[in-house]
């Protein structure tokens, strides 16, 4: 017996959609969940055009706070990215320049070589994007030797969304179905 | 043996018969891309030398070629290899070069690309 696909964030294996189109979503941005209906999907291939270099980096030398202007979408579009570190620096990941992600109470992972050898379908370096919710990056080399390069390659998936103005996280009139996406920082 | 997931993809460069002695030239000229550079790593190497046994050294640039594994030797009349297995896992981002202290040897390498 066909049974439905079991969608969601951050699940382990090759990265899937996490809805289906027709479906809802609330995309957590500026403190609230704000509700579209998912109209349409494609995907966006692991490539050049969606890729980045930080830089040289001297040994103990650190990038500036990147803006991944690569990965801006279009209005009432978001993105579903995971993302693979290509050279041995270590990624701090912030959305909104100066709010960090990947957040413990005291400090941040980062990601890095060893997180691909551990994570390799990238589940837990999975990133949501809407419209110029910028993601920033920052590459830092903890190494003795200086790095010609730090690259971040990106894949995922587009989502083209159309609002749906009659719910309100605020007013607490909600969606009777609908998928959380942590489309920016939990501050 | 360490077997160690593919980082790129594997490519190779033509077959170079060196064309002077003592003087460095391009083996594998790494791809350009629009947004961010490759990196590569050499894998294999194949060389043969017919012109007496010569010294060959592999590694980047050429005035002057900074070697990226110590300087190897091309038996007269045998054909050689050396696998992963043997070789230091450099990895540099620049085209990869070839100085022999004879000409005419034959080189060959195999390398993984690393990038988008």
């Amino acid at each position: 017996m066909p049974t439905l696909p079991q969608l969601h964030t951050y699940k382990a294996g090759p990265i899937e959609q996490i809805v289906m189109p027709g479906e809802n979503v609330g995309l957590w941005i500026n403190k609230v969940y704000e509700f579209y209906k998912v109209v349409f999907i494609e995907t966006i291939t692991r490539s050049d055009p969606v890729s980045v270099n930080l830089g040289a980096l001297a040994a103990g030398g650190q990038s500036a706070i990147t803006q991944m202007t690569m990965l801006q979408m279009p209005d009432q579009e978001f993105a579903q990215v995971r993302s693979e570190v290509l050279d041995d620096v270590d990624i701090a990941v912030y959305q909104g320049r100066a709010d960090q992600r990947h957040k413990l109470h005291n400090r941040a992972a980062t990601l890095g070589r060893m997180t691909s050898l551990f994570d390799p379908c990238a589940h837990q370096t999975e990133l949501f994007e809407f419209e110029d919710n910028f993601i920033f990056l920052q590459a830092t080399n903890n190494t003795d030797y200086p790095l010609t390069v730090a690259r971040v390659v990106f894949w995922g998936y587009r989502y083209v969304c159309e609002p749906l103005t009659e719910y309100s996280w605020s007013a607490k009139r909600l969606p009777e179905y609908w998928t959380r996406v942590p489309a920016t920082a939990h501050l | 043996m360490y077997n160690q997931p593919a980082r790129g993809i594997r490519k190779s460069s033509a077959v170079i018969t060196v064309a002077a002695g003592a003087t460095p030239e391009v083996l594998y000229q790494l791809t350009n891309r629009g947004t961010v550079t490759r990196t590569v790593i050499l894998r294999k190497i194949m060389c043969y030398s017919a012109v007496g046994n010569c010294i060959l050294r592999i590694g980047t640039g050429l005035a002057p070629l900074v070697p990226i594994i110590p300087f190897f030797v091309a038996i007269n009349g045998v054909d050689t290899e050396w696998t992963e297995n043997d070789i230091p896992e450099v990895e540099v981002s620049a085209d990869l070069t070839v100085q022999s202290n004879v000409l005419g040897v034959q080189v060959q390498v195999e390398v993984e690309e690393i990038g988008a």
